[in-house]
């Protein structure tokens, strides 16, 4: 008597003839490759083998026993799997592929992310061995942890139904009981040693993963929070001018202003780009940063692979460009030109009053920007366009009996004639009226002028002998001056109204 | 040419059109189909009817229901959703479309 055996198929219980049994095996598996990048092929096999179990139910058969005849008869109304007319006959093999094979993490014989039991199923491995593998590099500046990682990120999760399929390889079949050989044949077969390890594995990965998950989180919800306030205080600061609560003053300059401050320095026509390409070079890693944080915390996939390209490419030309401009500007600070002018007053009078005319106070500026580290401030006012600058003052003994005013001015300029020019566009006042010099505290660069590294000095040349005496403002002005003289007395200094005498040595104070 | 291989694409074409016009009528089991697809003669195995069927029911055209049998394992009752009805009425314009073409392109 022939051997049969016995097969679940679509939930019924069969015996079959050993040799019916293996054309029927070699049968399911010609459908199941048929059906290899068909999606939903798991269900359609299912739904196959349960025709096939209501075929089989419907025949004659002998003995109970399901006899070739019985399946050459089923198969003629099934048809043959080459005949099967589905029309994606045509995928093209997915990457990562071996002899229609994929690499995919396996949720189904996973510890941490499923990366070591895809590999396994892809080998056809235990995946122990890699298990053992990635945490002993681990131990190797973390190459394993990191590899690990990428793969998690890189490789997609094997989803049921085909891929899961293509993951063990054609050959696996896909349900119930009637290819008994299929614990070896699929998938890999597991020794007590490498299950006594996996469970280990087990438990240290959920562990691990745990912790992974909690610290994803707290940098997630550190990078949300930085980028979002990163962003506001951007956002505030350059396009509603509002300071906040936070000091603006950085490096001694008041860095809110910059857009104002920007339509002076630079060409009128590249202000708006360098507004544009500053605020696209800073805000576009503060959005990347703010995503990545959403996604560590929520943990999800998704296809920004493209967007992330593009903003990038967009960052780097935003970069680039404004490098470019600012570069390009730059260029017009290159040079230097100084001029200055003389006015002698040979009959110089006994006493001589110094009184400022117009003065900073006065002026009624609305915003103003020191440059670091000097004794510079740019002033602006909103009714007009002019820029303010304070001037330079300094006293010295004049080498002959006439009191001289020097006005020197400095810019600069793409050339020196550039510069010159610029100089000459400097608006700086006095008047010597009797015995006063009325002197103004700032100079003005006019309109349609822009700002270039301008400096207007006073130099006041008086001769020995001759009494001096400032008002408030103007004894401010020539302050500095006073720390550099000899007898400096700190008690003076802040005394304003009191009389000083010019000497051979410089100012000092007068008896009277 | 390929006469087989050129009267299989057209069938090809034309069979889910055809499944979806034979479950307007009432629901049905896979077999119920597969003969009427038989009579029609636009299917020759009956392999070719599982993996549409899954398909357009994954596309939400189709919904199922078991049925127990008398004999042998449960059954799969098909029909069409809402969204089935609404697509076969798409695919009976474009037919009825497709079949003028044809006739203008002949008459000429």
């Amino acid at each position: 008597m022939d051997k049969t055996v016995k097969i679940n198929l679509g939930g019924s219980l069969f015996q079959i003839d050993e040799d019916a049994y293996r054309i029927l095996r070699d049968y399911l598996q010609a459908i199941d490759t048929r059906l290899r990048n068909v999606a939903g092929a798991a269900e359609t096999l299912e739904d196959i083998e349960l025709r096939i179990a209501e075929i089989f139910l419907s025949q004659k058969i002998t003995a109970g026993i399901i006899s070739r005849e019985n399946v050459e008869a089923m198969m003629s109304i099934i048809g043959k799997p080459e005949d099967f007319e589905t029309d994606e006959d045509e995928t093209v093999p997915p990457p990562f592929s071996r002899e229609g094979q994929r690499l995919y993490r396996n949720p189904d014989d996973s510890i941490i992310g499923g990366v070591c039991g895809g590999i396994g199923a892809f080998l056809n491995t235990d995946p122990v061995w890699f298990r053992i593998l990635f945490i002993v590099t681990a131990l190797f500046f973390g190459i394993g942890f990191f590899v690990y990682l990428g793969l998690w990120i890189a490789l997609p999760s094997a989803p049921a139904g085909t891929s899961r399929r293509d993951m063990y390889g054609r050959k696996r079949s896909s349900s119930s009981g009637y290819v008994p050989s299929r614990n070896t044949q699929g998938t890999y077969a597991g020794s007590n040693i490498g299950n006594a390890f996996n469970e280990v594995f087990r438990a240290l990965g959920r562990v691990f993963f745990i912790i992974v998950r909690v610290f994803l989180v707290i940098i997630g919800v550190s990078f949300v929070m930085t980028g979002f306030l990163a962003m506001v205080t951007f956002v505030m600061v350059f396009f509603f001018r509002y300071p906040g609560y936070f000091s603006t003053e950085a490096f001694g300059l008041n860095f809110f202003y910059l857009p104002d401050f920007l339509s002076y320095i630079v060409s009128p026509a590249v202000a708006p780009w360098i507004i544009v390409l500053l605020s696209l070079a800073i805000i576009l890693p503060l959005l990347a940063l703010i995503y990545w944080g959403v996604r560590m915390i929520f943990w999800f996939r998704a296809r920004d692979g493209v967007i992330g390209l593009i903003c990038l490419v967009l960052w780097v030309i935003s970069i680039a460009a404004l490098s470019l401009i600012l570069f390009n500007e730059g260029v017009s600070f290159a040079e230097t030109s100084k001029t200055s002018s003389v006015e002698i007053i040979e009959d110089a009078p006994q006493k001589l009053y110094i009184v400022c005319d117009n003065s900073i106070d006065e002026l009624r500026f609305d915003k103003d920007i020191s440059v670091p580290d000097e004794n510079y401030r740019l002033y602006f006012r909103d009714d007009d366009k002019n820029l303010y600058v304070n001037t330079q003052f300094s006293i010295s003994t004049s080498n002959d009996s006439s009191l001289r005013i020097e006005i020197r001015k400095r810019s600069a300029g793409r050339s020196k004639s550039d510069a010159r020019k610029k100089t000459e566009t400097l608006i700086y006042n006095y008047t010597i009226s009797g015995d006063s010099i009325l002197i103004d505290e700032y100079f003005t660069i006019p309109e349609d002028s822009k700002w270039s590294c301008d400096n207007v000095g006073v130099i006041l040349q008086i001769p020995t002998g001759t009494i001096v005496q400032f008002d408030t403002v103007s004894e401010n002005m020539f302050r500095p001056n006073f720390y550099f003289n000899r007898d400096f007395d700190s008690k003076t200094i802040y005394s304003s109204g009191k009389t000083w005498i010019m000497t051979d040595e410089g100012l000092k104070r007068s008896a009277n | 040419m390929d006469l087989e291989n050129t009267k299989a694409q057209m069938r090809k074409g034309i069979l889910e059109y055809c499944i979806l016009s034979v479950l307007s009528k009432n629901s049905c089991y896979a077999s119920d189909i597969i003969r009427e697809l038989k009579e029609a003669k636009v299917i020759v195995v009956e392999g070719t009817l599982y993996p549409l069927l899954t398909r357009q029911k994954n596309a939400g055209l189709l919904s199922y229901r078991w049925e127990e049998s008398q004999q042998g394992p449960p059954r799969k009752y098909y029909e069409l959703t809402a969204e089935g009805i609404n697509y076969l009425k798409d695919l009976d314009k474009s037919w009825g479309e497709l079949v003028e073409s044809v006739k203008l392109i002949r008459s000429k």
